[in-house]
C-alpha cells in the first residue's frame, strides 16, 4: 500500500527510535489515523485503542450519571468500548480486576461524597487491595462555592494511587458549568489511551459468534456474589437478578441457559425422616446414585412434584386408594397414606425419580461480563397447593441463598437461539423474565460495537414495580445499543396491554426490519404470550405487507425457515 | 454582557412553552420528560420530582428514580367553590398521594403524580373550571391576597384584583390546553405575547395584595406587593411595593433576602393600578440578569437600578407618576382561628392544618371532614398565606350544619388546643420530594414544636404568638428569614438559627448560630427564653427584644 520510497524513509526514521519511543509512536499513529476516519464510520475501531475500558460514575442529583452517559457515547463513537458502571452498584471485588478504570463523581455538601457512592467510598478507603494492572483517571464535579471543591473526586483520586494503580491523566476538577471541561477530558481519556496501548496486554477479542465445539455438560462451581430482587415494594411479582462468580473460564454464548438440579429444601427432608422413622444414614442404592437417605433426598431425588406414576406405585406398595389426580408433595403423602414402618420407605425411595435439572436463560455476556461471571434472572414461582403457599424448589433456592452460597451447575446449549452476524438487525421480544436472555444479547452486541440495530419489545405488570432492568436499558437506548425500546404494561390502566400491542403500533417499523433481514427473537411462556404474538404478527405482515392472511402466514413459515424467527419459550 | 442561562435559550426555543412536551408523555419506558421539558413543566404548574428515600434501594434493583411530578393550582387569592373542592378531593386520591398540601401562596399542590397520570389529572381539574397555567416557572405565580372576607368591607374588591391581574399576567400560549387537554393546535404560528414575549421573565415573579391591619399574606417578601389603602371603609387605592423576595444560596455571597422597597401610591382607577403592577413587571422583564439565575430576580434588579431609577421607569411605561405612598399599618400577621362574622352578617370558620397537609389519619380526618363539609355546599373555601383554610360565607342559618360536622370530626377541638407557636408555624415541604432539600422541614418541624413547647411552658411564654418558620434549604420556601425564629437548613439533621425578624414581617431575621442539632436547638431556645423573660421590655415581642439584645 506505501509507496517503496515511503516505506524505506520510515524503515529509516523507525530504526533511529527506542522501544518507549516507538510504542507512542504507534499511539500517534493509530491517533491520527482515527481523526481522518468521516465520523460516520461509527462503531469501527481504531486500531491501537484498548477495546474496554470501565467508565464509573457516582451521582447523588444525576449529574456525574448524565454526564458519564454521555462520555461514554462519545468515546463509543471513537472505538472504545465502554462498560458504563453506576458506583451505588458495582461489585467492589472488581476492582482488582478493572484494566481501564475511570471515574466521573460528585461531591456533595462539606466534601462528602454522594450517597449512591457512599458505600464504595468507604470500602476503597478501607480495604487494602492491589491494583497494580489499573491505569485509571478521575473527572471530579463539584461547586467552587463550598469550600471542599472536589473532594471526593480528589479523594479517589489519590486513593486509588495509593492502591498502585496508574495514573493516565490528571485529576480534572469541574466546576457546575462542566460541559467543556468534561467534553475536553474523555478527548483526553481517549489521547492517554492511543498513548499507551502497546505497553499493556492487548484485550482479549470478544467472543465469536460462531458455535464453539460442544464439550458436553461440563460442571462447573459457582458462588453467588449478588443477589437483588428486581421487583419493587408493593409488586405482585418478586424476580431476582443472580450473578454468579466462577474460578474457572466459562464456556457459553449469549442464548444458552444455565442448569442446576437443584437441592430440596431442609424441612422437607427433615418432615420425612421424622414420618418414616427411617435411619438417615442408611445406603440405598437407586438408579442413578448410591448414597445415604438423607442426602438422597437431599440433592437426587424428586420429593416435591412426584409424578402421576410414582404416586401410583406409591399407592401400590403402601396398600392406600390414592384418587388418581392427587398431586402431592412426599411429605404430604406420607402425613395423608403413611407408611408401614422405615421398611417400606426404603422401597418407595427407590421408586422416586431423579431430581430434574432446571433452567434459567443466562442473563450476561462474555464479551461484556467476562469469563468468570454469568448472571441469571429468576422469577419466584409461587403457587398454591390446598390453600397452603408454595414456592417452585429452585427459585427458592436463588431467592433465599445469600451472597457467598456455592453450588454447582451447567450450560445447556441452546443452539437455535443464537445471534446473528454483527451487521444485523435484531428484534426481541422479552416479556417477564423473558427479558434475560436478550439483557445477554444486547450486551454482547454492546461489546462488540456491532453494527446492526436492536430493538426490544418488553412487558410486564407495572411500570413502577416491574420494569426489569430498567435502568441498564435506558443507558444502552442513551449511548446507542439499544436502537428502540418499546414497554407495555398491562396493569397501569384499564384495558389491557401486552407487547403484542405494541408491536401493533409500530407495525409499519417491524415489517419494513423483517423485510429487510431483520432477524427475531421471543423468549418467555409459550401461553399466551407467544401465540398472541405470533397472531400479531400475521396480522401486522397483512397490513403494513399488502398480504393476504395465506400469504401473510407463509411470509412468517419463510421466517422459520431462514432462521429469522426463534423462540425460547416453555 | 455574559452568556445567557441554558433556560433562557430553552424557553425561546419552546415555541409558547410547547417544546417536546408531547413527546415527553410518549417515552414510556421512563417516569421522567426530556431534560429540557422539565423546565417547561414548571410553566405548566409542574416540578419533575422523584422520592428520595427510595432512589438507593431502587438504584440498586436497577429501577430509574421514582419520578413523579408535583403540581400546583392557579387560584388567585386561594378561592374554590364546593363542587370545586369535590372534584379536587377526588382527583387527590385517584392520581397523586391523596394529601391535598395548602401551600404557602394560597393555592394547593398535589404530590406523586406519575407520568402517566398527569393527563387524566388536568382534565379532571379543566373540568372543574381550574387550571395550574404559570404556576411555576419564569413568570407570575398565584397571586396572594389577604383571605378573610370578614377583616374588612373592602375585601371584596380588594380581592378581585387578584383575578384581574392573574388573568393580565397570564401566558397567552395555548399550550397547556393543547399539551394536557388535547386542543387542536389553531395553525403554525406561536400565539403573540406582548407582556412575556418569548423569553418570559428572568426568573419567577410574585405578587401579594394585603388589606391592612392584617399581613397575613406576608406582603414585603413578594416581588411585587400592594397594600390597600382604605380610608372611611372605602378602598381608596393602593401602595406599590417592589422588591421583595427571600431566596439564598448557601456559600454565595451575592445572594441575599430583601424586604419589597414601597414604590408610591396609585388611585383606585382599575385601569391605573394593572398598569402600574404590569409595568413594574415589564421593568424586570427587561433589566432582569438572564446570565444568573441566582441573582435574577427583582430584587436584585431594583438594587441594581436603584429604587428611584426603577420608579422613573415604570412611571415612563405607565405614561403617569406615582404618588406618595400612603400610611398604613400593619398589627399582625397571623391568621384569625375559629369563628369570624362579617359586616353582612356572613360567618367564616378557620381550621388549623398543620403545615398545611391535609389527609386522613394522623389523630384527624381533616379531608373527610373537609369533603363532608362541601358536599353540603353550605360554605365556600379560602386558603390562607399561613397554610389554612377557611370555610367561609355561610349563612346564619347554615353556620350549625357546619358547625356539627366540623365537631363530628373534632376539627374545633383541633384547633381550639393547638398552640399558639404550632398555629403560626410554617415549615416548606423538603424532603423526601424536594430536590434541593438539604434537611427535613415539614416532615420534622411538627416534632421539634412538641419538644419546643415545654421550653415555652417552664418561661411562662405559651400564649406567645412567636412566628417560627423553618426551609430545608436555602431558597425561602418557608418564609423562614421574616420569621422571629427561623431554621435552615444546611445538612441532614442541621440549621442555621436565625434571630431578631419582627412578628409583623418588616424586618428579616440575621443568623446567630450555625448548623446546629436538635439537642443545640432546644438549648440555645432554653437560653434565649430565659434571657428574654428576664430582661425584655413590657409588650416587648421575642423577635424585637432579640434584635435588640443580641443582633443590633
Amino acid at each position: 500500500m506505501l509507496s517503496e520510497d515511503k516505506l524505506q524513509k520510515i524503515k529509516e526514521f523507525t530504526s533511529t527510535l527506542s522501544r518507549e519511543e516507538l510504542i507512542w509512536l504507534n499511539g500517534y499513529i493509530s491517533g491520527k489515523a482515527g481523526s481522518l476516519q468521516p465520523s460516520a464510520a461509527g462503531g469501527a475501531l481504531t486500531a491501537g485503542i484498548p477495546k474496554k475500558i470501565t467508565l464509573a460514575y457516582g451521582t447523588e442529583t444525576g449529574n456525574a450519571k448524565k454526564l458519564a452517559t454521555q462520555l461514554a457515547g462519545i468515546a463509543k463513537k471513537k472505538g472504545i468500548g465502554v462498560k458504563l458502571a453506576g458506583l451505588d452498584q458495582y461489585r467492589f471485588t472488581d476492582l482488582a480486576k478493572e484494566e481501564y478504570f475511570f471515574v466521573v463523581i460528585s461531591t456533595q455538601g462539606e466534601g462528602e461524597p454522594p450517597l449512591l457512592a457512599k458505600k464504595f467510598y468507604d470500602q476503597l478507603h478501607e480495604t487494602q487491595v492491589e491494583l497494580k494492572k489499573m491505569k485509571f483517571g478521575v473527572l471530579g464535579l463539584g461547586d467552587t462555592s463550598y469550600a471542599q471543591f472536589c473532594k471526593t473526586g480528589e479523594d479517589v483520586d489519590a486513593r486509588l494511587e495509593a492502591l498502585g494503580a496508574h495514573r493516565v491523566l490528571p485529576l480534572k476538577k469541574c466546576d457546575v458549568d462542566y460541559e467543556e471541561d468534561a467534553l475536553h477530558w474523555i478527548d483526553n481519556v481517549v489521547t492517554a489511551l492511543q498513548t499507551l496501548v502497546g505497553s499493556v496486554p492487548a484485550m482479549a477479542p470478544p467472543a465469536p459468534a460462531e458455535e464453539k465445539k460442544p464439550t458436553g455438560k461440563k460442571h462447573y462451581k459457582g458462588t453467588i456474589v449478588t443477589s437483588v430482587n428486581l421487583n419493587d415494594r408493593g409488586s405482585n411479582k418478586e424476580t431476582y437478578h443472580v450473578e454468579v462468580s466462577t474460578d474457572e473460564d466459562l464456556d457459553y454464548l449469549p442464548g444458552d441457559a444455565l442448569g442446576i438440579i437443584p437441592p430440596n429444601c431442609d424441612a422437607a427432608v427433615e418432615q420425612i425422616i421424622s414420618l418414616t422413622g427411617i435411619d438417615p444414614n442408611l445406603e440405598i442404592q437407586t438408579s442413578k446414585v448410591t448414597a445415604p437417605v438423607k442426602e438422597l433426598l437431599q440433592k437426587h431425588l424428586n420429593i416435591l412434584y412426584p409424578l402421576k406414576t410414582t404416586i401410583k406405585q406409591y399407592a401400590k406398595i403402601t396398600g392406600h386408594e390414592i384418587p388418581e389426580d392427587t398431586r402431592l408433595s412426599l411429605p404430604d403423602l406420607l402425613k395423608i397414606y403413611p407408611v408401614k414402618d422405615a421398611g417400606m420407605f426404603e422401597e418407595i425411595v427407590k421408586i422416586l425419580t431423579a431430581q430434574a435439572p432446571r433452567l434459567y436463560s443466562i442473563s450476561s455476556a462474555p464479551g461484556n461480563h467476562g469469563l468468570n461471571e454469568i448472571h441469571i434472572t429468576v422469577s419466584k414461582d409461587e403457587f398454591y397447593v390446598e390453600d397452603e403457599k408454595r414456592t417452585g424448589v429452585s427459585s427458592e433456592y436463588f431467592s433465599t441463598k445469600p451472597v457467598g452460597t456455592e453450588f454447582e451447575f451447567f450450560i445447556q446449549k441452546q443452539k437455535h437461539f443464537r445471534l446473528p452476524s454483527e451487521d444485523k438487525d435484531v428484534i426481541m421480544i422479552g416479556p417477564g423474565t423473558g427479558i434475560a436472555p436478550f439483557r445477554s444479547f444486547i450486551a454482547e452486541r454492546d461489546a462488540q460495537a456491532a453494527s446492526g440495530r436492536n430493538w426490544l419489545f418488553f412487558g410486564e405488570q407495572h411500570f413502577v414495580t416491574d420494569f426489569l432492568y430498567q435502568t441498564e436499558l435506558q443507558d444502552y437506548l442513551q449511548t446507542g445499543a439499544l436502537t428502540n425500546l418499546d414497554v407495555a404494561f398491562s396493569r397501569d390502566q384499564k384495558e389491557k396491554i401486552y407487547v403484542q400491542h405494541r408491536m401493533k403500533e409500530r407495525g409499519a417499523e417491524l415489517y419494513e426490519w423483517l423485510s429487510n433481514g431483520a432477524y427475531m427473537y421471543i423468549s418467555g411462556k409459550r401461553e399466551p404470550t407467544s401465540k398472541d404474538v405470533e397472531k400479531m404478527l400475521v396480522e401486522i405482515f397483512r397490513e403494513h405487507g399488502n398480504k393476504t392472511e395465506e400469504e401473510a402466514e407463509k411470509f412468517l413459515h419463510q421466517l422459520v425457515e431462514e432462521g429469522r424467527w426463534e423462540k425460547d419459550v416453555y | 454582557m455574559s452568556e445567557q442561562s441554558p433556560v433562557e435559550k430553552i424557553k425561546i426555543a419552546s415555541r409558547g412553552l410547547r417544546g417536546t412536551l408531547k413527546e415527553s408523555l410518549q417515552d414510556n419506558y421512563t417516569g421522567a420528560v426530556r431534560e429540557d421539558d422539565t423546565q417547561l413543566m414548571k410553566f405548566h404548574g409542574m416540578y419533575q420530582q422523584d422520592d428520595r428515600d427510595r432512589r438507593e434501594e431502587r438504584s440498586a434493583k436497577k429501577l430509574e428514580w421514582l419520578y413523579s411530578f408535583m403540581l400546583r393550582l392557579r387560584l388567585p387569592g386561594g378561592f374554590l367553590t364546593p363542587e370545586q373542592w369535590i372534584a379536587m378531593h377526588h382527583v387527590a386520591g385517584d392520581h397523586s398521594t391523596g394529601t391535598i398540601k395548602i401551600t404557602t401562596r394560597q393555592t394547593i399542590q398535589l404530590h406523586g403524580i406519575l407520568k402517566s397520570h398527569i393527563k387524566p389529572t388536568m382534565q379532571s381539574f379543566n373540568l372543574a373550571g381550574l387550571d395550574s397555567i404559570a404556576t411555576c416557572g419564569d413568570v407570575n405565580r398565584n397571586v396572594c391576597c389577604t383571605s378573610n372576607p370578614g377583616e374588612s368591607p373592602v375585601h371584596e374588591e380588594v380581592f378581585r384584583f387578584a383575578s384581574k391581574i392573574s388573568e393580565m399576567a397570564k401566558p397567552k400560549t395555548r399550550a397547556w390546553y393543547e399539551i394536557w387537554i388535547g386542543e387542536e393546535k389553531i395553525g403554525e404560528k406561536v400565539e403573540e405575547d406582548p407582556l412575556y414575549k418569548d423569553r418570559y421573565l428572568p426568573r419567577k415573579l410574585k405578587i401579594g395584595i394585603a388589606v391592612p391591619p392584617n399581613n397575613d399574606v406576608d406582603l414585603f417578601i413578594n416581588d411585587i406587593g400592594l397594600i390597600a389603602i382604605i380610608e372611611n371603609d372605602k378602598l381608596i387605592g393602593f401602595n406599590l411595593a417592589a422588591g421583595g423576595g427571600l431566596g439564598t444560596t448557601h456559600g454565595n455571597p451575592n445572594t441575599y433576602a430583601r424586604l419589597a422597597s414601597v414604590l408610591g401610591f396609585v388611585e383606585n382607577d382599575e385601569e391605573k393600578i394593572l398598569k402600574a403592577v404590569y409595568e413594574t413587571i415589564t421593568v424586570q422583564r427587561d433589566f432582569g440578569n438572564r446570565s444568573d439565575r441566582k441573582l435574577s430576580r427583582l430584587k436584585y434588579t431594583i438594587d441594581k437600578l436603584g429604587v428611584d431609577k426603577y420608579r422613573e421607569e415604570v412611571e415612563q411605561r405607565c405614561g403617569f407618576k406615582l404618588q406618595p405612598a400612603k400610611p398604613f399599618q400593619f398589627t399582625e400577621r397571623q391568621d384569625r382561628y375559629g369563628w369570624v362574622k362579617d359586616y353582612k352578617g356572613n360567618w367564616h370558620y378557620t381550621v388549623f392544618i398543620e403545615n398545611g397537609r391535609v389527609l386522613d389519619g394522623e389523630g384527624i380526618d381533616l379531608k373527610s371532614c373537609l369533603y363532608k363539609i362541601a358536599e353540603t355546599g353550605k360554605c365556600n373555601f379560602r386558603f390562607t398565606a399561613n397554610q389554612n383554610v377557611i370555610l367561609t360565607d355561610i349563612k346564619e342559618a347554615d353556620k350549625a350544619a357546619v358547625e356539627v360536622l366540623l365537631n363530628e370530626f373534632g376539627l374545633i377541638e383541633h384547633t381550639n388546643k393547638a398552640g399558639a407557636l404550632r398555629k403560626n408555624a410554617i415549615a416548606c415541604v423538603a424532603f423526601n420530594t424536594c430536590p434541593l432539600a438539604l434537611a427535613e422541614a415539614q416532615r420534622y418541624l411538627p416534632t421539634l414544636i412538641s419538644k419546643i413547647e415545654p421550653l415555652l411552658e417552664k418561661h411562662s411564654m405559651k400564649e406567645d404568638d412567636i412566628i417560627l418558620r423553618m426551609t430545608g434549604c436555602p431558597n425561602g420556601c418557608g418564609r423562614s428569614p421574616n420569621a422571629e425564629i427561623g431554621f435552615v437548613g444546611t445538612a441532614y439533621g442541621k440549621y442555621n438559627l436565625h434571630i431578631g425578624g419582627d412578628r409583623l414581617g418588616l424586618r428579616l431575621n440575621t443568623k446567630f448560630k450555625d448548623s446546629l442539632n436538635e439537642e443545640q436547638i432546644l438549648d440555645t431556645l432554653d437560653n434565649l427564653f430565659d434571657v428574654y423573660q428576664k430582661e425584655k421590655k413590657q409588650e416587648e415581642t421575642f423577635g424585637d427584644f432579640s434584635y435588640r439584645k443580641w443582633i443590633l
